[in-house]
């Protein structure tokens, strides 16, 4: 049986930067990524935007290593492998192939995958999800083919997808099973502000329906809907989430719950096993709950994190993590925890008919997330207010002020 | 060679921001979502800028290069003396 004394599963960026970090630390130690996409580290967020898409931006610069930088680091890749078993007791995860290999620490960044979608004609070809480059090859091939397009989901996924199939010229239907673009994520007045500039954008929206069946011989002709309604389309992509598939996680007696449990110092319940990444569901202390981060930074920074801890210096990870989308003329930006609950109140900043508008989701008199409709300018001090951890529920008018300050709420600094 | 200019291009940027995460001294995003450099003038914008006009007197080639190896759209350019490239390669 070989034997690393790091042992990465998972060869994204959460991975690739811990096994980098590793490396930087303890320059004679033995390090192995196991990854089950035959490449090497790429760009996931370069796949979603529709510059690559429409092939403006080289195909090439996606990768973000070279070949040769796995060996010149002795970092050993053994791509195109699943993890299949681990048995914590040994210290040694199983492959798909049968190869066993033992650990001295291991790293679960093994990423989530694509939600399916459980309806007949699903697995056809012309379907296709957003989560790996061959997806994305196939849906750049596709693109150049096809006249019309059914997205599935109201998400980050769906959005950017729909303008790039806008861009490339399709005649493009976009089908929700919420009741308005986004929700629950967004607001109702937020998503429809969204609805409106992808309306005007050329995108058909219709909401509250689900697929019953996508249809066709040899590729997709059309989708069906419950309701009735079948939409004439060469190619349906879908986006409805992600999830953790890893029935062999828990068999081992790793504890899970959407993702990989962890505490704040990214550590499993099982010894010497940490998790990373989009798959680590984490002790978030600075919002004061176990919460799962699906962004690239939040990726990178916990990947160094819980490198630096496999390599004796554990700290507790903090971090207020944040992304943006854009499309049909269209900025949006979510901060923190954005999922709305009954222990949590929303402070609605502007209105809608300026088309531009903050939510701000304030829990125990403090500011944990927000959302932002074309006011990103405004993401700097927000996520300052989370960090630190600002009472904020004496200036509940003013937050709702489109004119006020937020960076005046911050303690002075020096 | 040493770093000596830095850019950001702008119609790269997405604002996913690990260049504020891993320079926070030079990087900071905009009102416009994107990437620009604090200038010793107290200037901000995205370049090209040489490394003498940051802010930051103290940062070195390894953090530049971790910044700019960090993005994930590859918008973070550096050269080197000559004005030759060295990242992205």
């Amino acid at each position: 049986m070989d034997r690393f004394d790091y042992l990465i599963i998972g060869g994204g960026v959460a991975g690739t930067t811990a096994a980098e970090t590793i490396r930087q630390r303890d320059a004679a130690a033995s390090v192995a990524i196991v990854s089950d996409e035959p490449h090497r580290l790429y760009s996931r967020v370069m796949l979603s935007k529709p510059q690559f898409f429409l092939e403006k931006i080289p195909f090439d610069s996606v990768w973000l290593k070279k070949p040769e930088w796995y060996d010149q680091r002795q970092v050993t890749l053994l791509s195109g492998r699943s993890a299949v078993g681990l048995d914590p007791e040994k210290k040694a995860v199983t492959l798909d192939d049968g190869t066993e290999l033992g650990y001295g620490k291991l790293l679960l960044a093994l990423g989530c995958k694509a939600r399916k979608l459980p309806v007949p004609g699903a697995d056809r070809k012309g379907v296709n999800y957003l989560r790996t480059i061959d997806d994305a090859k196939e849906i750049i091939a596709r693109v150049k083919e096809a006249k019309r397009a059914v997205t599935v989901g109201g998400g980050f996924i769906s959005f950017e997808m729909c303008e790039m199939l806008r861009l490339a010229g399709l005649e493009v239907t976009n089908v929700l099973r919420e009741r308005y673009f986004w929700e629950p994520v967004l607001d109702e007045v937020s998503g429809c502000l969204v609805e409106e500039a992808m309306e005007a954008g050329g995108v058909d929206i219709l909401r509250q329906t689900e697929l019953k069946e996508i249809v066709g011989e040899d590729g997709v002709r059309s989708v069906v809907l419950k309701d009735g309604r079948e939409i004439p389309c060469d190619m349906v992509i879908i986006g409805i989430g992600a999830c953790l598939s890893a029935d062999w996680l828990k068999e081992a007696g790793l504890e899970v719950g959407h993702g990989i449990w962890a505490n704040e110092y990214l550590e499993t319940n099982l010894p010497d096993v940490w998790a990373a990444g989009d798959v680590a569901e984490f002790n978030d202390l600075i919002l004061g709950e176990r919460i799962m981060c699906g962004t690239w930074v939040n990726a990178q920074v916990q990947g160094r994190h819980a490198a630096a801890a496999m390599t004796g210096e554990r700290q507790e990870f903090r971090l207020v993590s944040y992304y943006t989308a854009h499309g049909f003329g269209m900025n949006i930006g979510f901060i923190g925890d954005v999922m709305p609950g009954p222990d949590r109140m929303m402070i609605s900043r502007g209105t809608p008919d300026t088309g531009s508008m903050v939510h701000l989701l304030i829990k125990d008199g403090e500011i944990i997330g927000a959302t932002l409709i074309n006011r990103n300018e405004e993401i700097g001090a927000i996520v300052k207010l989370v960090e630190q951890d600002v009472k904020v529920e004496m200036h509940l008018r003013e937050l709702s002020d489109s004119d006020f300050d937020l960076k005046s709420l911050l303690p002075q600094q020096g | 060679m040493a770093i000596k200019k830095i850019e950001v291009k702008r119609d790269l940027c997405i604002g996913a921001a690990p260049c504020v995460f891993a320079a926070g001294g030079v990087f900071e995003l905009d009102a416009e979502n994107k990437a620009v450099m604090k200038l010793k003038d107290g200037e901000k914008n995205s370049g090209p800028v040489e490394v003498g006009q940051l802010e930051d007197g103290t940062v070195n080639d390894d953090a530049l290069r971790a910044a700019a190896e960090a993005c994930p759209v590859k918008a973070v350019y550096l050269y080197d003396e000559n004005g030759e490239q060295v990242y992205p390669q």
